[in-house]
């Protein structure tokens, strides 16, 4: 028997943006996601909002999907015939609810050099708004080690593993973070840093948005509206690069809606927000991981 | 395997058979264990040796250790190191007169005595590179010590193989200044100041010798730590106390402090916490107490990633205590099983991992359900698994403060827990801080 993994907690961004994948070679030798802030991923732990539900597979052969939503982005979760438990727990979740995952990293890698990854849950429940906000702080706070980790691992010559537990890092981030800085090129610190500032702003009442805070709209409702409209553009604007996309009406690729939009300066960051916008309006759907298509 | 790769299992299992089998034998056997029977290299040698009538215990257990790395009780290590000293002496065992060696050998991790107990069977010459197999360590004044014995063997090795460090720094440097979180097994020469916050005086047999033992607990403003004193420092109660050359051993991972006739004690009067303060338990990370192997009396935050199967209501042999199945006991067979609650708790805090055992009186008090009650629903329902789906619902996913004494093993951190709370913190003023930090810093 082997000790067990860890359950990281990362946010959706993070995770998301991985595409390092160390796959265990022996048998039963565990495989790891490694993030772009070096957590080295096999487990995870994650609390946000189930947005939506639905057996994508049949009645006898289930195969339930999710996506449960932080303040950064969209964690995807599956599970089908050899997750009974978590299946049948899927099954019974009426969205949207706050709900708590632990489950192991998955990818799934249409092609050479993309990888998507998701969760497979071995045990999901609702909870409450209090336990989520909870998760968020302490996910904040492991998300700021990483961050002043992977600035270590930055100051010296040759980053080592050994020499970042010297500095009092544990052992499995001190390797992670060796490893993404050997795989992951431009890191950009302050978008992950801007990350955790939003995330803290998120759990304080002070800082809520327009929809649960509607007398701070009123303050600056041009600027406010302004934002929405420009928003609004920019999505007409992703929909019709999904509908050129989906040439064969199974869907458009993601890498190449990234690149499409790219050329009229989406970044990813803010294409997944729209994305994620469009998904809750209900205008496009992912009818696999990896896809979208407009309804 | 690539060709080269085997060369050295050839020549040990060779070794070990005392050539008394050819090596192009050996490696026809070797080829067909591994590549027709595709069994482990490891079961391949064993039964290699085995076929031919050697002894398979001979063969190195594929444990090679620099010497920083030796423990205090080694079974069987090998050792690649330079030979420093060598002196010769004879002794008298069983009336009868043996001369052994013994002086240092050293590797660029550090230097140890060693002792080899049958002078003319080891070709140790001072300034040659050895590979000592098979060797085994004991303590000797809270350091460990090689030992040669019947079953090692020496061969030797190119000289440029092992190469000294200029200024050679002792295999285990004196550990110096530490605070009662940082003491770890193995650890020697160390200086600590505490307070004692309990004492008593116990008779031990030391291999077949009585020997009085004072023990009890120091702590310091990091943690608690069990010590056993093996002379009379005429230490009392609430002492406070700096005690310098002592040396820490492991039980089921707790370091625990020794210290003897060699080491000094003095008192001291610093401006330092009291007892009663001292007494609370103190927090530590799970990470923590993974690095340093356990402690005792810590309290531990983290949240609930599982209920662990065998939570719940269970059976137990009213003999030994064991969780029965089917009231059968794998020991006493079949019995009037008692019942009994638990929980396994898988705590965890994104760093590292810990299972906490919560006995039936905490559980009660957690789940505000008593044995009968659970007896009870488990009887309606016909299934004593309920109670354990109602302790997933409670606390899968909570945060939770455990308080106890962490012990460790091959699976890792277990806490006997002795207090337990279950509750969500207030996130939004540490939010707030965190988030002035953060803006302060831009």
């Amino acid at each position: 028997m082997m000790k067990r993994e860890v359950a990281w907690r990362v946010f959706a961004a993070e995770y998301n943006s991985s595409s390092l994948e160390i796959k265990g070679e022996e048998e039963r030798a565990p495989s790891y996601i490694i993030t772009p802030l070096g957590a080295m991923i096999n487990r995870l732990f994650v609390i946000g909002v189930m947005t939506d539900v639905e057996n994508v597979g049949t009645t006898e052969e289930p195969m339930w999907r999710g996506r449960i939503s932080d303040p950064t982005g969209t964690f995807y979760v599956s599970a089908g015939q050899y997750q009974p438990e978590a299946a049948l727990a899927m099954s019974k979740i009426k969205p949207p609810a706050f709900i708590a995952v632990v489950g192991k990293s998955r990818t799934y890698s249409p092609e050479e050099g993309t990888i998507y990854v998701s969760i497979r849950p071995e045990r999901i429940a609702a909870v409450d708004e209090r336990m989520r906000d909870h998760w968020v702080l302490e996910t904040c706070k492991l998300t700021l080690e990483r961050i002043s980790a992977l600035e270590d691992a930055l100051e010296m010559e040759v980053p080592s593993a050994e020499e970042m537990v010297k500095l009092g890092h544990g052992k499995s981030l001190a390797e992670g973070v060796v490893k993404s800085l050997q795989h992951y090129q431009g890191l950009e610190l302050d978008r992950y840093r801007t990350m955790v500032v939003d995330a803290l702003r998120y759990l304080i009442p002070e800082y809520r948005t327009e929809a649960e805070a509607p007398q701070s709209v009123a303050e600056v409702p041009e600027e406010i509206e302004d934002e929405e409209k420009e928003d609004i553009d920019k999505e007409e604007k992703v929909l019709g690069i999904i509908d050129k996309l989906d040439k064969k009406g199974k869907g458009a690729p993601w890498d190449e809606i990234v690149e499409e939009t790219g050329k009229s300066g989406i970044d990813k960051s803010e294409l997944e927000e729209l994305t994620n916008s469009l998904l809750d309006k209900g205008l496009i759907y992912e009818p696999v991981l990896g896809k979208m298509k407009r309804i | 395997m690539e060709k080269e790769e085997l060369a050295p299992h050839v020549s040990e299992i060779s070794r070990v058979l005392r050539g008394k089998v050819e090596e192009s034998e050996i490696w026809k056997e070797l080829d067909t264990y591994l590549n027709h029977y595709r069994v482990s290299l490891e079961t391949a040698k064993r039964g290699i040796v085995k076929k031919f009538g050697g002894d398979p215990s001979e063969l190195m257990r594929g444990i090679r250790k620099p010497i920083q790395q030796l423990g205090l009780n080694e079974q069987s290590v090998d050792i690649l190191a330079k030979v420093i000293t060598v002196n010769e002496k004879d002794i008298e065992v069983d009336g009868k007169q043996k001369s052994i060696l013994y002086g240092i050998i050293g590797d660029d991790s550090g230097t140890i005595p060693y002792t080899a107990w049958e002078a003319d069977r080891y070709p140790l010459r001072r300034g040659e590179v050895v590979l000592i197999r098979n060797a085994y360590t004991k303590e000797w004044g809270g350091q460990p010590q090689v030992n040669l014995g019947t079953r090692a063997s020496v061969e030797q090795q190119p000289e440029e193989s092992v190469k000294l460090p200029e200024g050679m720094p002792r295999a285990f440097p004196d550990a110096g200044e530490v605070k009662m979180s940082e003491l770890q097994e193995n650890m020697g020469g160390v200086t600590v100041t505490a307070r004692i916050l309990s004492l008593e005086k116990r008779e031990v047999d030391v291999s077949g010798e009585k020997r009085i033992v004072h023990s009890g607990i120091l702590a310091d403003e990091t943690g608690k730590v069990q010590f056993s004193a093996w002379y009379d420092f005429e230490l009392k109660p609430n002492d406070l106390i700096t005690i310098r050359g002592a040396y820490v051993r492991g039980w089921r991972g707790i370091p625990q402090l020794n210290f003897g006739e060699r080491s000094q004690v003095t008192r001291t009067n610093i401006r330092f916490p009291s007892g009663a303060d001292l007494a609370k338990p103190k927090t530590r990370s799970i990470g923590d107490l993974e690095k340093v192997g356990g402690g005792i009396d810590v309290l531990v935050r983290g949240t609930v990633v599982e209920v662990r199967k065998g939570s719940g209501l269970v059976f137990r042999c009213p003999e030994c205590n064991r969780v029965v199945q089917k009231s059968s006991c794998r020991v006493h067979g079949s019995v009037q099983a008692q019942p009994d609650l638990r929980i396994k708790a898988v705590v965890d805090d994104g760093i590292a991992t810990m299972t906490g055992v919560i006995n039936r009186k905490l559980t009660e008090s957690i789940m505000r359900m008593s044995l009968e009650e659970s007896m009870r629903l488990a009887k309606e329902a016909m299934d004593p698994n309920v109670i354990l789906e109602k302790i997933d619902e409670r606390l899968f996913a909570q945060p939770i403060e455990l308080e106890g004494n962490v012990t460790s093993d091959e699976y890792g951190l277990m806490m006997i827990v002795s207090s337990a709370r279950v509750s969500v913190p207030e996130v939004r003023d540490e939010a707030g801080s965190l988030l002035n930090q953060l803006e302060e810093s831009e």
